[in-house]
């Protein structure tokens, strides 16, 4: 590791010589238009800002519901399967009584 | 930047009551911190404005959630690396890296790095700055940032946290794995040269 450490060091100071860029102003039109696009719509309601600070908090909670109530009644569903003795036929129960 | 002859606070006010001219003033004056971090770890194929853009509207839309308690150059410091470590993620896989996809220049200066201990000559600085980024493109986006931020623009381990939002052991320990992968891949060029 110490090998490779020299040599990286060597690479990212022969690196670090090239001029740092000068520094930039926003190019014509920039601000205004990111200002337009930011704060040109109407305001969002507060009621509608809760509303979607929470939705994805809801969305996970309904998630979590949604497994809880599965994972609940499965075992009812195996019961029941178990206790099944399938469709009714009333053919094949004349055939028999006959 | 001049953060001192900027009332930051007085500027946030004014935007929060929608006020286009605050915030027109706003972006001027966080646009050199912005487009410095976009350029720095600006993702193959992306257009630098269209990434300054991104930056700004998010954080104009995030503005309710800035508390002050940390510097606001930060925390738009924060979305703006973050919004970059996003796209870089969105990218398609770095294809492998090969010895040929290196400019002369770059091929010579690695050689040189690889085989002899000599410093690299000063007018080599940008084919080894050009080599470092391409070396740091086949990193994962957060090793590529942390090590970017270490050693190349040397910022300490504490100024790192603040922008990325990653506690101080996060940071040493993604630079120490990022590291490792770079020696791997140091390794590697190294055997391709040989064979």
């Amino acid at each position: 590791m110490k090998d490779f450490d020299a040599r990286w060091q060597r690479l990212v100071v022969a690196a670090r010589r090239v001029p740092a860029a000068e520094e930039a102003a926003a190019p014509y039109g920039f601000s205004t238009r990111i200002a337009a696009r930011a704060l040109g719509g109407p305001a969002r309601p507060a009621l509608l800002a809760v509303f979607a600070r929470f939705s994805v908090r809801a969305l996970w909670v309904a998630g979590v519901l949604a497994l809880a109530s599965m994972a609940a009644n499965y075992l009812a569903f195996a019961g029941n399967e178990e206790d099944d003795q399938g469709p009714l036929d009333p053919v094949s129960e004349v055939v028999a009584s006959s | 930047m001049a953060e001192e002859t900027f009332d930051v606070a007085a500027c946030l006010d004014r935007v929060r009551q929608r006020d286009q001219a605050a915030a027109r003033e706003l972006v001027e004056h966080l646009y050199p911190l912005v487009i410095r971090i976009v350029r720095s770890h600006l993702p193959r194929r992306v257009a630098e404005e269209d990434l300054a853009q991104e930056i700004f509207l998010k954080m104009f839309t995030r503005l309710d959630q800035y508390k002050g308690a940390v510097a606001f150059t930060h925390w738009v410091s924060r979305i703006a690396v973050t919004t970059c470590i996003d796209q870089l993620r969105a990218q398609k896989r770095r294809p492998e890296f090969r010895w040929a996809d290196l400019s002369e220049k770059e091929a010579e200066v690695l050689d040189s790095v690889l085989t002899s201990e000599s410093e690299v000559a000063t007018n080599d600085a940008l084919a080894a700055r050009e080599l470092v980024y391409k070396l740091l493109g086949q990193l994962k986006p957060e090793d590529r940032l942390v090590l970017q931020l270490l050693d190349l623009e040397q910022h300490s381990v504490a100024e790192i946290s603040e922008m990325t939002g990653w506690n101080p052991s996060l940071v040493k320990v993604r630079a120490f794995r990022a590291r490792g992968k770079l020696k791997k891949l140091f390794e590697e060029l190294q055997r391709k040269e040989r064979s």
